[in-house]
């Protein structure tokens, strides 16, 4: 999951050429208005950007969050759009608020209940994938969601990226791109339209106010995303995976439909190509499995009792297979 | 460039730091409420009344397993109450809290978890820097930004109580609760007996 899905938005990489906030960095070094110069101070600033790996607040988090948000839809085809009859328009919002009621759920019982999160099926009908973003952002493909034979599946992928953004995977690839951005300012030491505000506000905290800089954010989220389209690494998808597994024994899915879930998926792909292998990810899930029981004496979060795999909403089946929807159900 | 915030957000986090490493609680240790609306029981009956609601964040001392149904858990509440709880609605770690409210104020401020619930001023939507930056990207860019507004507005009609009936009719765990207070919350029945038995 996650890596695999090519958007379009990606071959847009490059500086936002419309910021009014840009700066000649070649006067600004750090937070301070040393004169570059030398190699040494070039250096020397390069070293200086990395105070901009940290944690994002939360209104940073969103403002990235928001603007990955943005490529996904866009690079998707857009959300699964609502048609043109009445009851069509029903039915598709009726699946939304479907997915947002499994999504929500599962999302209340992580490590971050409080994030406003926000669940959406992409128009993509040739891609098996699901992608997030920051802030609580989670997209399943009109693919992925017509190869799905129940609602723990469904749980399964929406849990695997929940765990994606609770870890803040994506801010490590956000806080790559802000440092990269930033020795790539100081080196250019030319007017980088854009990132003055990126140097001079970011201070000693690291943290930016995208908000007051689209131009900036535009620039960060395309960095961003291009780190991303090289996949998350074995680890990330690994902690990603017990931690989905995690929450659906939380809510009460049968975890197994999690390895039928990773079945489903393909081991080859143009690009994620850090992505490990599923059957080391199925390996590696029934090992925690096995470590699940109750400890006398211990309290225990998990439990395999009393675990279900319910059927997916009529409706959702009905709109992604049925006909005129484009998706054949094998056809993978 | 104008910066057209249209209301100040203010991140409020709360003093409860990024999770920690589970960790081993017995009898009489503290444990953290994780989901909305959790409800403290009189007893792990179907028919049990609803005693106390918590809310995530909120600590609890754990007084060991329901010998009757291992998956309900006793506990005292910080306000002196008594009752049982689902085992999902507890952790040994602590949640993240963290908040975006529209009160107009650059201040940074502390809600307490009991007071997370009546945060009805938290909000997040497709923030205002990545609304201008899609929207002047235009074609389907400015389509999606558009699209993802209306998605939030499905997303934010999405109640605890929609979730609680959902999970009812589906037969999951009574995790999220579907009211805030005690007197309009009633327990959800045992999950449907549709276990596989684990895996």
């Amino acid at each position: 999951m996650r890596a695999g899905w090519k958007t379009a938005a990606i071959a847009g990489l490059g500086l936002w050429a419309s910021g009014c906030k840009g700066l000649d960095m070649s006067k600004v070094a750090g937070g301070v208005d040393t004169v570059m110069g030398t190699t040494a101070a070039t250096k020397q600033q390069r070293e200086a950007c990395k105070k901009f790996n940290v944690e994002p607040t939360v209104t940073e988090e969103y403002a990235i969050g928001s603007a990955m948000a943005i490529h996904w839809v866009q690079g998707g085809g857009g959300l699964m759009p609502a048609a043109d009859t009445a009851q069509a328009a029903a039915t598709v919002h009726g699946i939304h608020q479907y997915l947002n009621v499994v999504g929500k759920n599962l999302a209340a019982q992580s490590a971050r209940p409080t994030l406003e999160w926000t669940f959406g099926i992409i128009n993509d009908r040739e891609h098996f994938n699901a992608v997030s973003s920051p802030g609580g952002y989670v997209f399943v493909t009109r693919r992925m969601l017509a190869d799905l034979d129940n609602e723990a599946q469904l749980a399964g992928v929406l849990a695997h990226e929940i765990a994606h953004v609770v870890l803040k995977h994506s801010i490590q690839q956000y806080n790559a791109a802000k440092v990269d951005l930033c020795q790539a300012t100081v080196t250019a030491e030319g007017f980088i339209p854009g990132s003055g505000q990126f140097i001079v506000t970011g201070g000693s905290s690291g943290n930016l106010d995208l908000d007051g800089d689209p131009a900036l954010l535009g620039n960060l989220a395309e960095k961003a995303l291009g780190i991303f389209e090289k996949g998350n690494d074995h680890a990330q998808e690994f902690a990603a995976d017990q931690m989905a597994v995690k929450l659906m024994m939380s809510a009460g899915y049968d975890p197994a439909e999690y390895r039928a879930l990773l079945a489903k998926t393909q081991d080859s792909s143009s690009i994620g190509s850090r992505h490990p292998k599923k059957a080391e990810r199925v390996k590696r899930i029934t090992a925690f499995l096995g470590t699940v029981k109750d400890a006398s004496g211990e309290f225990s979060e998990l439990s395999l009792e009393g675990l279900s795999s319910p059927p997916l909403a009529p409706a959702l089946v009905a709109a992604v297979r049925g006909p005129g929807s484009g998706v054949a159900k094998d056809g993978r | 460039m104008a910066m057209r915030t249209k209301a100040t957000w203010v991140a409020a986090m709360l003093a409860l730091a990024v999770p920690s490493a589970a960790s081993v609680v017995k009898v009489d240790g503290e444990l953290y409420v994780k989901a909305k609306n959790t409800r403290v029981m009189e007893s792990s009956l179907p028919t049990a009344n609803v005693v106390t609601v918590l809310q995530p964040g909120e600590v609890v001392t754990w007084k060991g397993a329901d010998p009757k149904d291992k998956r309900w858990h006793q506990v005292n509440t910080k306000s002196g109450k008594r009752g049982f709880v689902f085992q999902s609605n507890l952790s040994t770690t602590a949640p993240n809290m963290e908040l975006v409210v529209d009160d107009k104020s650059k201040a940074s401020r502390k809600v307490n978890p009991a007071g997370f619930v009546a945060s009805g001023a938290a909000v997040k939507a497709l923030s205002p820097g990545a609304v201008e930056y899609g929207n002047k990207k235009g074609g389907n860019h400015q389509r999606a930004v558009g699209q993802l507004q209306g998605l939030e507005r499905v997303a934010k009609d999405v109640t605890p109580a929609t979730i609680a009936e959902h999970v009812k009719e589906a037969g999951l765990f009574p995790v999220v609760g579907a009211s805030a207070t005690a007197k309009s919350s009633t327990k959800s029945p045992a999950p449907a007996s549709k276990s596989k038995g684990g895996t």
